[in-house]
């Protein structure tokens, strides 16, 4: 199975949401980083069949998705980043709804939304209202609906948005053994997310695909690029305002600035092995918050 | 099938259609059906008070249907008198509310009308009262002058009048009488019935497409099996099948409350003796099913309408509003209207009323003319069926964007 985008490009008035973007996925967890607006979103929405690119195709093993239309949908299960739910609906009774938009016949949907409530932790909440759900507990409801068709195709839009820590590896282990047989698309702007169960990262920026590779790969983009520095607390913030700085670490009483920078930024930095979390600063700097 | 019951279930779901469908019933089958006509119609008027009536109302019809039994059948000169003279009896003899018994609504009515001359200016009281009973002769001869009279007045001439004419030449003559009241109760509340479903409607359906907005769905919607069209269709079914439940309900209760109150009698009397000038060749059995069915494919017209609206906005609340007024504005401007403008209007489901039968309206369209109720009942539905493709194609498009 391989899902092909050729030249995808989608604008919204002057903007490029998406510019010229050409991929190929199998099999396999794959995570699109970016910054919130690199165009995830957009691509993601595309390569559901719920926006028609401005140019560009995308298709699944030869055949263009919006001409398989139902074909390709059943092979699809979708985890939108504003998931909408109806908040009188148990979660037993949306995962059943769902599961007759799918097709599923009623004897199918009952049997396997009880499962994937339990995959997801959420079995002794199924008779719970939705609206009584907090933030991590409807992520992991969209989850479970996005799986409702054993979808061979998954593609998640932040899905570990809301999500605490224990949820978040939970879930990245159920991403990872879904990702043995089927293609895992998701996106994230959070890098821990994604290096250490990501086969594969497309780092996204301005609508377009600026690398492309395995974590491990990318990282080593930034190699001779990340310093440590020892400083003093006091000269913290003029290095924060004339750096790159990905962290800040006391060890023995004394402080150190992890700076993402070209070239060595005084002669005490020591170079440091970088990491996936790197690459992303040294390309947006001015999303560090996120 | 599933997704048709997922979606009519979820309907269902919303509080606000559990309430409305509580109120509509209220509203129409306990207060229009069986309050009214135990106590707001038929109850016996308090005299003592001076106000009000009584809960007595299923006691009286039974006593009206009793008395009005002695002059049934064909309905002559003769039965015209004797009815008067006997209603000026009991009046005479026990005053009112004695007199509660009789048809004598519809009897004033007839006299007043057909018998004009007879009105005496300084007497206060209703003609009916007085009116001499052995000057009440030629009852068809003055009702088919009357009617003439009528059709001259409106201009209604030529084909057009002899297409009227000829469908009044259908009613057999003499009019067969039994009692009447019950009857034009009935067949007068359609009218109201579709007024109030028009705004039940609005309320249950206006959010069928838009509160996918409002939910955020739109995504899941979208990347699943059936797919956008799929799914609308399956919500236009669910709507209507909730429009038709919404009026079996409403229709049901009614029918159940005069069969319990009236029975039966008098089914097969002619539309011409609740309203003279009326040239509907129908009983009154069959004026109850044209009503209803008139009703019922106007909701269903009506919920047509509303899902377009709904299907084109993104807010339930101005989805409402337009729903809303797709019916109530026409009802009020109407009246300002030339008479053209207004027959236009009579066109969109629940603005014209199904007592059209009682009227001589007609519609020329391609040289012909057509009496009025043959349109209101088939446009409205046929209005709302059109719109349905058009909510699909452009609740689809709007998934897009």
């Amino acid at each position: 199975m391989e899902l092909l985008l050729d030249r995808l490009s989608k604008r919204y008035g002057a903007k490029a949401a998406v510019d010229n973007v050409s991929a190929a996925l199998g099999p396999g967890m794959h995570a699109l980083l970016g910054a919130n607006g690199a165009g995830k979103t957009t691509l993601m929405r595309m390569l559901c069949g719920i926006l028609e690119p401005d140019s560009g195709s995308v298709s699944l093993d030869g055949g263009d998705i919006f001409t398989l239309g139902p074909e390709y949908r059943n092979l699809l299960g979708y985890l939108p980043q504003d998931f909408g739910y109806y908040p009188g609906y148990t979660a037993g009774e949306f995962m059943l709804y769902i599961a007759a938009l799918k097709g599923l016949p009623r004897s199918v949907a009952a049997r396997r939304s009880a499962a994937l409530l339990e995959t997801v932790g959420l079995s002794k909440n199924a008779k719970q209202k939705i609206k009584t759900f907090s933030g991590g507990m409807k992520r992991r409801l969209g989850i479970a609906q996005a799986l409702l068709n054993r979808p061979e195709i998954l593609i998640l839009d932040e899905p570990t948005a809301g999500l605490d820590p224990k949820e978040r590896v939970r879930l990245r282990n159920l991403l990872s053994e879904l990702a043995n047989d089927r293609l895992v698309l998701l996106s994230t702007h959070i890098v821990s997310d994604v290096e250490s169960a990501a086969d594969r990262v497309l780092l996204m920026k301005a609508g377009g695909i600026l690398l492309d590779g395995s974590p491990e790969a990318l990282a080593s983009q930034a190699e001779g690029k990340v310093w440590e520095v020892p400083v003093e607390e006091k000269r913290v913030p003029e290095w924060e305002s004339r750096f790159n700085v990905a962290n800040l670490r006391r060890e023995s009483g004394r402080l150190y600035l992890r700076v993402i920078s070209d070239e060595s930024p005084c002669p005490e930095a020591i170079p440091s092995r970088p990491t996936l979390e790197d690459i992303y600063l040294y390309f947006f700097p001015t999303d560090k918050e996120d | 099938m599933e997704l048709f019951r997922q979606e009519h279930k979820k309907i269902w779901r919303r509080w606000s259609v559990r309430l409305s469908v509580l109120l509509c019933f209220l509203y129409v089958v306990v207060l229009g059906g069986f309050l009214t006509f135990q106590w707001l119609e038929f109850g016996t008027p308090n005299s003592e008070a001076g106000h009000g009536t009584h809960f007595d109302g299923y006691h009286n019809i039974r006593a009206q249907q009793k008395y009005a039994e002695q002059f049934a059948g064909a309905l002559t000169d003769e039965t015209v008198q004797a009815m008067t003279a006997d209603f000026q009896r009991i009046d005479a003899e026990n005053g009112y509310p004695a007199y509660y018994v009789t048809d004598y609504e519809l009897l004033n009515t007839w006299i007043w009308t057909l018998y004009p001359e007879l009105t005496d200016n300084s007497d206060w009281r209703n003609i009916l009262h007085y009116a001499p009973p052995e000057k009440l002769s030629g009852f068809y001869a003055r009702r088919d002058t009357l009617l003439s009279d009528f059709l001259d007045m409106n201009s209604q001439t030529g084909a057009e009048r002899e297409y009227l004419l000829s469908l009044d030449a259908k009613t057999d003559k003499p009019y067969h009488y039994n009692w009447v009241r019950g009857w034009y109760i009935i067949l007068n509340s359609a009218g109201e019935l579709g007024i109030v479903l028009a705004l039940f409607l609005s309320i249950t359906l206006s959010p069928v497409f838009s509160e996918e907005w409002r939910w955020g769905t739109r995504n899941v919607i979208s990347s699943t099996k059936n797919g956008r069209g799929k799914i609308a269709a399956a919500k236009l079914c669910a709507a209507l099948a909730f429009a038709a439940e919404l009026f079996f309900m409403a229709a049901a209760g009614l029918v159940a409350a005069q069969l319990i109150y009236f029975g039966v009698s008098g089914w097969d009397q002619p539309v011409q003796l609740i309203k003279l000038i009326a040239v509907a060749p129908m009983n009154m059995l069959q004026a109850e099913i044209y009503e209803y069915t008139c009703v019922f494919l106007a909701s269903l017209g009506f919920a047509g309408m509303v899902l377009l609206i709904s299907a084109l906005s993104r807010s339930n609340f101005i989805a409402l509003i337009a729903s809303l007024a797709l019916v109530y504005v026409p009802m009020a401007v109407g009246q300002y209207l030339p008479l053209w403008g207004q027959k236009l209007l009579d066109l969109i489901p629940f603005v014209g009323t199904p007592t059209d039968i009682f009227r001589t309206n007609t519609y020329h369209l391609f040289g012909a003319y057509i009496w009025s109720p043959w349109l209101l009942i088939s446009v409205p539905v046929v209005l709302g069926l059109l719109c349905l493709p058009f909510a699909v194609k452009s609740w689809a498009r709007q998934l897009k964007k």
